[in-house]
């Protein structure tokens, strides 16, 4: 979705710095393991592979999403780790 | 008992006890207690007592309170319950053990374990078990139990407890290493510590993403006692579906803590989805209020995908924009919503998305997000130009002018704000980058905007610039020659060729401006000269092209008879005739070259051409003048033959009457043609129904602009399944010349237009094309096509300032 943070890239990135994130991308997500992956990282080096492209990223993009729930793509699911005190605090709270 | 209530009741009301006979008293609150009112229950009792005092109504009241004091540990009120408890003890000494047993609970709850522990000690069989019972239920932190001073250290219980509660803390704060938890395989099933061995357990699970084993070991907790209650929200977390309503209070403060933003985000999305779907405005914009702040640590560009996107949404909805701008995080001075708003806007209301997009100019230009000058600053005032209707009428009939001096004028005076200057945003585009692209611009926009002269010198200035490009050169032949200067032409040739001479295009010129050079002199009467040419065209790679030869063989025979030399002709009619193979395409290159130059006309072809002869004839003289770019000459008599003989027509020869009517500007022939193409059910059926969406775009019928929209929507769709893109861009360009009334009913009636059409499904072209294919009725065509009049406006449309109108009644300071 955004091409920028699926390449690990800041907005300022130049050719050289594309191509290296992409190849980087691809290490991790190469086609025949992982050809969903390898879709996105493509499509993200296809946006911002030259300059002209990443001036009509800047100016004409982002394209709207048909599915507004497309969004949460870029939100992975997360489990994160808060100690134990929130979890007891629970059990001291009354329940309702 | 008598006191004034202390808790008064919050949601359901107790209802004051209305019993008349004091026998009636006891059943009355048995049932309360079967249903598990304790509080009217107690409450009954306490009338009961007091009417009728005595040792069934004492009993009666204990049972209540007792009832109650369940209740309250039920429900987590562990101080409520101790409170009831010493007002119980206090008014029944007799029963202070009943009591004492049942507030252990709450005692261990509340962190008060010794009681319970000196007991535990000591206590053997039954009383063991029931006593671990509570403290199983009861337990909310076993660091407590770690820490009780009733225990002694070396206590079992003890130990394990501090083992636990270690173990809790490291599995809440980190991954733990292989065989952390092997401790635990210690813990019995019996031990009022197992339940939180599952949950530790359940915890590792989670988190190392084996939720079916996660799932396990929560569901094998007793849901009565604390670490039920954690469960709950962990299963939760794992989406079981089986829990009860949506967490609150703290639940739900640790469910975001440990998730993210991601399950209220899904949540708010799935109810924005929903609201615009039921076009409900007041549900979509509290979705949005919700949305906005998750979205506020996302990166700019995911925030700019949600704004496009819910914009997008909102306009094909057809709601209201003014509500969800002010919600929107921006001032009139955002630019980029202000380029959101523009690219939202400038497919269905092309004005106003230019005046956003005027206002993106300015504000990033101050900013400097947007470079003074460069490829950058061009780009986007290329775009701007690009989303002007592509006739010039169209545009000049909205801004109420007849000419674009007229516009410019309008400008000046202040009547109209400076973008609708579409030359004027070329020519700063050219100023920011002189490169070939805005060139190509600027003199297509003279070319089509009707000012030939202009464009003629802004090429020459482009050639200037990049001497070394072909396109410039091969405008500048195409211009020249068009009007006539030849000599001129021919000059831009020899350039062009000096930088390819063997580029398909500069052949084509070059093959071009011979054929030109040859018939100027056979106007002139220069036979010789034109038999000269003629003959070095002959040896051109392209005549050789198509029915080439047969329209060079018709000017040699045209200028042999100019010159009188009977010879000549009569070696080139059997040439002709051979060529051409068709005595119609014959007589039609004769004819029309005649027309053109003004020759006296060629004697009639002997004999009547059969059907097949003039169907085949007309296509190829079609085919030919079309890539000669020269006129065609075709009587409405035989006009009519050929529509009336269509059935016999193959798809090449439909194809090739489709496309020269409409060259030609003859709709009613084009729009037979391929009607008569739909009925063959050919791969390329889709051409036909692009032709058949032009022609009927060329009908004065008001009513037929909605199955040229249709007939055009379809073509596109086909050609592009087909990966035809010449024709998806042909029938995108003939539908941008084709109003939309839906379109301009919505304008009309004050509400946004919608922004696209909903995508046409298989079935619906299947059925538009055997519509169209069995539809035998013809629409009313201009006579005469190209000589008509700009309709002029009744009444001059301004255009709406709207985003001034949307700003002005906004506090600017409450967004950033």
């Amino acid at each position: 979705m955004d091409p920028f943070a699926v390449l690990g890239l800041d907005d300022t990135a130049d050719d050289a710095a594309v191509r290296a994130a992409y190849l980087r991308a691809l290490q991790t997500s190469p086609p025949d393991r992982d050809p969903e992956g390898f879709q996105r990282i493509r499509a993200a080096y296809e946006a911002l592979r030259d300059a002209e492209s990443r001036m009509d990223l800047r100016l004409f993009g982002p394209a709207p999403l048909a599915d507004l729930t497309e969004l949460l793509e870029a939100f992975p699911e997360e489990r994160r780790y808060v100690g134990p005190t929130p979890w007891l605090n629970l059990l001291r709270e009354p329940r309702r | 008992m008598s006191q004034p209530r202390k808790h008064q009741r919050r949601g359901k009301s107790a209802r004051p006890v209305a019993v008349a006979r004091p026998e009636d008293w006891p059943a009355r609150i048995q049932t309360l207690l079967a249903n598990g009112k304790s509080r009217d229950a107690v409450e009954a009792a306490k009338q009961y007592l007091k009417h009728a005092p005595g040792p069934e109504a004492e009993a009666l009241a204990l049972q209540a309170y007792l009832a109650r004091i369940s209740a309250l540990q039920g429900n987590g009120l562990h101080r409520e319950a101790q409170a009831i408890g010493a007002l119980v003890n206090e008014r029944f000494p007799a029963h202070k053990a009943q009591v004492a047993l049942l507030m252990q609970q709450s005692d261990v709850a509340t962190g008060q374990f010794d009681s319970l522990l000196t007991a535990l000690v000591t206590a053997e069989g039954q009383q063991r078990r029931a006593l671990e019972a509570i403290l199983s239920r009861g337990l909310t932190d076993p660091a407590l139990l770690a820490a009780a001073p009733a225990l002694p250290p070396e206590h079992p219980l003890k130990q394990t407890a501090q083992t636990v509660s270690e173990l809790f803390a490291a599995v809440t704060s980190g991954p733990l290493p292989p065989g952390a938890l092997a401790a635990l395989d210690a813990i019995p099933r019996s031990s009022p510590l197992a339940p939180w061995k599952l949950l530790i357990r359940g915890f590792e699970a989670f988190y190392r993403r084996a939720d079916e084993t996660a799932l396990a070991n929560l569901k094998a907790i007793p849901a009565d006692t604390a670490p039920g209650r954690l469960a709950q929200v962990l299963r939760r977390l794992l989406g079981a579906t089986d829990l009860p309503a949506g967490p609150a209070g703290a639940a739900a403060a640790l469910l975001s803590q440990v998730s993210g933003v991601r399950p209220l985000l899904e949540t708010h999305l799935a109810q924005l989805s929903q609201a615009l779907m039921d076009r409900n405005e007041r549900r979509a914009m509290s979705a949005v209020q919700a949305l906005l702040p998750l979205l506020q640590t996302a990166s700019r560009a995911l925030r700019s995908t949600f704004i496009i996107s819910v914009l997008h949404h909102w306009y094909r909805q057809n709601l209201s924009p003014q509500p969800l701008l002010r919600l929107l995080p921006s001032t009139k001075r955002d630019p980029d919503i202000l380029r959101l708003l523009a690219l939202t806007l400038e497919r269905p209301i092309w004005d106003e998305a230019l005046e956003f997009w005027y206002s993106y100019v300015r504000e990033a230009t101050a900013t400097g997000l947007l470079p003074r000058t460069g490829p950058e600053r061009a780009r986007v005032l290329l775009h701007m130009a690009s989303i002007f209707p592509p006739e010039a009428e169209t545009v000049f009939d909205l801004l109420a002018v007849d000419s674009e001096q007229e516009l410019r004028q309008a400008i000046r005076v202040g009547d109209l704000p400076m973008y609708f200057d579409r030359g004027a945003l070329l020519e700063q585009a050219l100023a920011a980058d002189p490169s070939s692209n805005v060139f190509r611009a600027l003199v297509d926009h003279y070319e089509k905007w009707g000012d030939p002269k202009r464009a003629e010198a802004e090429a020459e200035t482009w050639r200037r610039a990049h001497p070394q490009e072909l396109e410039p050169l091969l405008h500048l032949i195409r211009v020249t020659e068009r009007r006539g200067a030849v000599r001129k032409a021919l000059n831009y040739l020899a350039d062009a060729e000096a930088i390819d001479r063997v580029h398909p295009a500069v052949r084509q010129s070059r093959f071009r401006l011979l054929l030109a050079g040859a018939e100027r002199r056979l106007k002139e009467h220069k036979a010789a000269l034109a038999r000269d040419d003629l003959r070095q065209l002959a040896q051109e790679p392209r005549a050789n092209e198509g029915d080439h030869q047969v329209y060079l063989l018709a000017l040699a025979l045209l200028a042999a008879q100019q010159q009188g030399d009977t010879t000549a002709t009569e070696h080139y009619i059997p040439l002709l005739q051979q060529a051409a193979a068709n005595p119609v395409l014959q007589q039609l290159t004769l004819e029309s070259i005649s027309t053109t130059l003004k020759l006296p006309p060629p004697a009639a072809a002997p004999g009547k051409p059969s059907a097949a002869q003039i169907l085949d004839g007309v296509a190829r003289a079609c085919d030919l003048f079309r890539a000669l770019e020269r006129p065609l000459t075709l009587s409405p008599a035989l006009q009519k033959h050929v529509e009336q003989h269509l059935k016999s027509a193959s798809a090449a020869q439909l194809h090739a009457l489709c496309t020269g009517a409409l060259w030609l500007q003859r709709p009613a022939l084009a729009y037979h043609a391929a009607g008569q193409g739909l009925r063959l059910h050919d791969p390329l059926a889709y051409r036909f129904l692009l032709a058949r969406g032009r022609a009927l775009g060329m009908s004065y019928d008001f009513n037929v602009a909605e199955r040229a929209r249709a007939c055009l929507r379809a073509a596109r769709e086909l050609a592009s399944r087909m990966r035809d893109m010449d024709a998806v861009r042909e029938a995108s360009e003939a539908l941008a010349t084709i109003p939309h009334w839906d379109m301009f009913n919505a304008m009309l009636h004050g509400g946004p237009a919608a922004l696209e059409e909903p995508p046409l499904t298989q079935e619906d072209i299947t059925q538009l094309m055997a519509r169209e294919g069995q539809s035998r009725s013809t629409p009313h065509f201009p006579a005469a096509p190209g000589n008509r009049k700009r309709r002029q406006p009744s009444q001059r449309r301004r255009p709406r300032r709207l985003l001034d109108d949307l700003f002005s009644m906004l506090p600017l300071e409450e967004f950033f």
